[in-house]
């Protein structure tokens, strides 16, 4: 150590010889020395120039703080974590400052960002998150109790108020249409219609969509006391029957030729669910339903969610269209669950006996699955710790998955 | 927001729309309501053939359908039924003689010496 320190301190000591005697000024009088000063300031000037700081724009700053929030949710109170922390993740992703051209951004051609934007943009995700969600959704409390299928229809209210209130605030048709689908409460079917009828309106649209989704055990349990009496609360539904396979087979069967027979726009989404569950039930191919409820599902959730966040590129996103689409989607979110447990209260006049049902099932109606079955459970439980209405709820809601993807194709054949 | 600048093509979809959402699902539910009476057919008549003294009031929907509860209570009682059962044993304890073959591996003669005892 002693002998490297020593030649260090002689070689250093010869370098330095040769400023000795005015070599600075020398150096710096030379032609090679003012163009290594030039060089040195200008790379430094275009690195700068490259860096998010010089690019970076106040409301850069707003959107990573929103993208920072959404994980803070999705960690702290583990709201729809799956997607929350995805998209997070993709908000602070696009919202990264950076210089225009060099195909970094998401709606720069060409970029990586861009390719994986493609799913979105030209609806290819939404229909395989469908397949894993009908390749996990067992339809056997709908099928042993079918007349709670209009549930899943009367809360889609929700989707057509919407769209009659955005278009009284002045969006055109196609637009009120992909905003009216945020009511829907589904997420891709959200972006599903809006990449068909709105697609610069898309980002704000699922954005919305997916943190309402998220907010379900927030938004609802109010509306659910506010419209129920204490006394509808207390109603105990008699047990589903048991559902023998046939039917469970022939569901997916009838559902897919019935449905998409009156709304072929929705042929991509309900097509894919419908086979999804004949995977799961067909009991022949468990393999494929294992793989499209696990494997598939969740690497699409992985695209999806961070190319949806990214997609909120502060200059695209923070406009006042899209304030007014999150204020018009907590309004669709609250007449839709309004709209089911109002349709439920209905139902029961015309009910008699042990068939009456316990209305708060209807706030179920609102395709948000499982969330919102499982809040109707909770707020059972709430009333009577006896109470269990998960099963009765699920009917619901799994019809209102159906119910949202025919509407959307309803409005997609009308708008389109 | 102003409802009157609403055309009336955009009230036509809202009313449609939601009109088709529950035509779609009532169907359904018209087919979902019938199928089981359907699929209750065929087992109907193999009930009746088997025993022809049966009622047809007997044999009503409602009494072929089984809830969840029912199959949850008879899979409780086969699962506690097959835990109680044992394999069959003869009583008969015995004690097997144990034999062992003859190894030179831990074999006494090889490992006791006995050299420095007089004999």
């Amino acid at each position: 150590m002693k002998r490297f320190i020593t030649l260090f301190g002689v070689m250093s000591l010869l370098f330095s010889l040769q400023f000795v005697g005015g070599g600075f000024e020398a150096f710096a009088a030379g032609p090679g020395a003012e163009t290594f000063v030039d060089h040195a300031s200008k790379g430094l000037e275009t690195f700068w120039n490259f860096t998010g700081f010089a690019n970076a724009h106040f409301t850069n700053f707003i959107m990573i703080g929103v993208g920072l929030f959404f994980i803070f949710l999705a960690i702290k109170y583990d709201y729809e974590p799956l997607l929350l922390v995805p998209i997070g993740t993709g908000v602070i992703l696009g919202n990264v400052p950076f210089l225009d051209g060099y195909k970094i951004g998401l709606y720069e051609e060409g970029s990586v960002l861009n390719y994986l934007y493609f799913g979105v943009q030209q609806g290819v995700y939404p229909p395989l998150i469908f397949l894993g969600i009908g390749a996990m959704t067992d339809f056997s409390s709908l099928i042993s109790n079918p007349k709670l299928m209009i549930l899943g229809a009367a809360a889609q209210v929700g989707i057509f108020a919407t769209f009659l209130g955005a278009s009284a605030m002045g969006f055109t048709p196609q637009e009120a249409g992909a905003i009216g689908i945020i009511g829907g409460a589904d997420g891709p079917t959200a972006i599903f219609l809006s990449s068909k009828l709105a697609p610069t309106l898309m980002g704000a649209i699922a954005i919305a969509a997916y943190s309402y989704m998220a907010l379900v055990p927030v938004i609802q349990p109010p509306i659910m006391r506010l419209i129920i009496p204490k006394k509808e609360r207390l109603i105990k539904m008699k047990p589903p029957r048991a559902v023998s396979k046939t039917e469970k087979i022939m569901f997916p069967i009838i559902g897919l030729l019935l449905t998409t027979f009156i709304s072929p726009s929705a042929l991509p989404l309900l097509g894919m669910l419908f086979f999804g569950n004949l995977l799961k039930e067909s009991g022949v191919t468990e393999r494929l339903a294992d793989t499209a409820r696990n494997s598939m599902i969740n690497i699409v959730t992985i695209l999806l969610g961070i190319t949806v966040g990214a997609s909120t590129q502060a200059d695209y996103f923070l406009t006042t269209a899209s304030m007014k689409i999150f204020g018009l989607g907590a309004v669709s979110f609250m007449v839709a669950t309004a709209g089911g447990l109002i349709f439920a209260r209905l139902m029961n006049v015309f009910l008699k006996g042990d068939n009456k049902i316990n209305p708060l099932i209807g706030a179920a109606g609102v395709s948000a699955v499982p969330d919102s079955a499982r809040v109707v459970q909770h707020e059972g439980l709430k009333n009577d710790p006896n109470n269990h209405l998960l099963m009765h709820a699920m009917a619901p809601n799994v019809s209102g998955v159906i119910g949202s993807a025919v509407a959307a194709g309803i409005l997609l054949s009308f708008l389109m | 927001m102003n409802l009157l600048i609403v055309d009336s093509m955009t009230w036509t979809i809202t009313v449609l729309g939601w009109f088709i959402v529950f035509v779609a699902l009532v169907f359904l539910i018209g087919v979902f309501l019938t199928l089981p009476k359907v699929l209750n057919w065929n087992l109907r008549r193999i009930l009746r053939k088997k025993n022809k003294d049966v009622a047809v009031e007997e044999l009503a929907d409602d009494k072929l359908v089984i809830t969840g509860e029912t199959n949850a209570a008879i899979a409780m009682a086969l699962h506690l039924y097959f835990n109680e059962l044992h394999d069959e044993e003869s009583n008969v304890i015995t004690i097997k003689q144990v034999r062992k073959r003859y190894s030179p591996w831990s074999s006494k003669v090889y490992s006791f010496n006995n050299v420095n005892f007089p004999r």
